[in-house]
């Protein structure tokens, strides 16, 4: 790191900071954008089909249709860019950007492995360091920035199918916060703090103690709320062929499409990292009680690539919900259901536990 | 007359919304499964041009003229193939030829110039049903395709030889017979 600091003509902290910028965020996105792969063939294989295999590298190697990837890319980023001659132009260039970038930006907080101390100097693996202030209160503010990228992509199009789906969109998040907000505050009371090196000591290493034992019914509400809050199935109101055509994304193509679309696969890339970090221990390894770095590392990225799988799994096996149920279920059920929770561990805490 | 709908009575624990999400998450994830270590030629799609599917029996594809042991055309220009066609894509022109012999099962009419065009025929199978002589049969080729209209346009000894290669048969390009020049018959 010193001599990686000499080069930059840095301070080693500025380095180290740089490197983990690097690092976390190009592997978020290479990760959203490999996810794209996973969501068409897995759903393929759930659905008895086989997906796209045929693209190959050269013509000739296939790598289970990982090429896919690149060629949709190399599609996206040769095709027109369209812009409707009524939409508000500087706005509809924008708001990819105001989708993807939050998207991305709550990831940061998120600890991906423990911190290593070498030459006297402790490294913290997440980009933002523990001891912040701002804690896991950052993603979530982060996570309500998000519902602009999808309003303002809806709003600018200047079409009734956009405008109507990002507001069905934002109606969801928004109502659906209040669900996250509350299971989380049940968390900080449980983890005595707010910040997520807090939260993952707070669990132990044994799977007994992470909060999804401690508390189901929060998990349960937030892992529910994290559904309609990345827009996807079953909640994905901001799209629906049958309904509004393809909802705040009707005008868009090429590559501003295609930053929507990593948009949402860097936004559940995201989401999993929280669940993983709040319910699931974080980088805690089951029964190590002192993991290495890398194992710890290695778990974190299990859990979280688990969790994104289980975004897909779920996308591919439950049916959407109409409207005015997902309203229903995010303030009669979802709200009380937090609150209930809330009052539950407030009332333990209370009596000593 | 009404009709009874009838009402699926629903317990308290499919009420709670979260088991019933889980047991269709564990069909999807038993399908994911059994495809994940299913090879791709065990799998239900056929990968098309490396895999193709075994065409069935009585399947009407790609047109046959058939022809004799000796390579004497079996069609003996009736036009009944023509009449029948509903895609009016058959044309026959008809010649009569000199040398009778018994092996040519007493023919002494033959088309001349028999094309099929396969941009208009939708493969029905009437011309088959209507041959008296079985000389022209609807066979198993169904990858009818090609870079140009004229290609499409299959003529007497390009339909005698469709099925050549298959059945391993000589390709042929001729009559054994000369005609009489002198008379053709068109409809």
């Amino acid at each position: 790191m010193d001599k990686l600091a000499s080069l930059l003509h840095t301070s080693p902290a500025t380095a180290w900071m740089v490197v983990k910028v690097i690092i976390v965020f190009s592997a978020v996105m290479l990760l959203a954008s490999v996810w794209t792969w996973v969501e068409r063939r897995g759903s393929a294989m759930i659905q008895d089909r086989i997906g796209p295999n045929r693209a190959a590298l050269f013509g000739k190697i296939r790598i289970i249709g990982l090429a896919q990837l690149l060629a949709d890319g190399i599609k996206f980023f040769f095709k027109e860019d369209l812009v409707p001659a009524e939409a508000n132009k500087g706005l509809f260039w924008l708001a990819p950007f105001l989708a993807f970038v939050p998207a991305l930006m709550g990831f940061a907080i998120i600890p991906f492995g423990r911190s290593l101390v070498s030459g006297g100097v402790t490294y913290h693996l997440s980009v933002l360091d523990p001891g912040n202030g701002m804690g896991m209160l950052y993603p979530l503010a982060i996570g309500g920035m998000a519902v602009y990228g999808v309003l303002v992509a809806a709003w600018s199009s200047n079409n009734k199918w956009s405008i109507l789906g990002g507001m069905r969109a934002s109606a969801t998040m928004v109502s659906y916060e209040i669900g996250i907000s509350l299971a989380v505050i049940a968390i900080f009371m449980s983890a005595n703090g707010y910040d997520p090196s807090d939260v993952i000591k707070a669990q132990g290493h044994t799977p007994w103690t992470w909060f999804v034992v401690r508390q189901p019914l929060g998990f349960l509400v937030f892992f529910t709320c994290m559904f309609a809050e990345t827009n996807r199935l079953p909640f994905d109101f901001a799209e629906g062929e049958s309904e509004i055509v393809a909802g705040f994304n009707t005008e868009y193509g090429s590559m501003k499409f295609s930053l929507l679309a990593l948009a949402e696969y860097s936004h559940l890339m995201t989401a999993s990292a929280l669940i993983a970090t709040l319910y699931f221990g974080g980088w805690q390894v089951p029964f190590v009680k002192d993991p290495t770095v890398m194992l710890s590392v290695a778990s974190f990225v299990l859990k979280l690539l688990f969790f994104a799988w289980v975004f897909v799994w779920v996308r591919w096996t439950l049916p959407r919900f109409r409207y005015d149920q997902l309203m229903h279920m995010g303030w009669k059920v979802m709200l009380p259901l937090s609150m209930a929770n809330l009052v539950f561990h407030a009332w333990r805490m209370s009596q000593g536990h | 007359m009404g009709v009874i709908v009838k009402k699926v009575e629903l317990t308290w624990l499919d009420r709670t919304y979260v088991w019933p999400v889980l047991q269709g998450m564990a069909i999807t994830f038993g399908h994911f499964i059994r495809n994940l270590f299913t090879t791709t030629p065990n799998r239900y799609t056929v990968q098309y041009p490396e895999m193709k599917r075994e065409i069935p029996d009585g399947y009407r594809g790609l047109h046959e003229l058939k022809r004799f042991e000796g390579g004497e055309i079996k069609c003996v220009a009736c036009f009944m193939c023509q009449e029948a066609c509903p895609a009016r894509c058959i044309s026959i022109e008809a010649e009569e030829f000199s040398d009778l012999n018994i092996t040519q099962g007493f023919q002494e009419k033959r088309p001349a110039k028999f094309s099929i065009d396969m941009l208009r025929c939708i493969c029905c199978g009437m011309c088959e049903e209507a041959c008296p002589k079985d000389a022209i049969w609807l066979r198993k080729d169904y990858e009818l395709a090609a870079y140009d209209r004229l290609s499409m346009q299959y003529g007497k000894w390009d339909l005698m030889n469709t099925y050549s290669d298959a059945d391993g048969k000589a390709h042929i390009n001729q009559d054994p017979t000369p005609s009489v020049p002198r008379r053709t018959i068109a409809l």
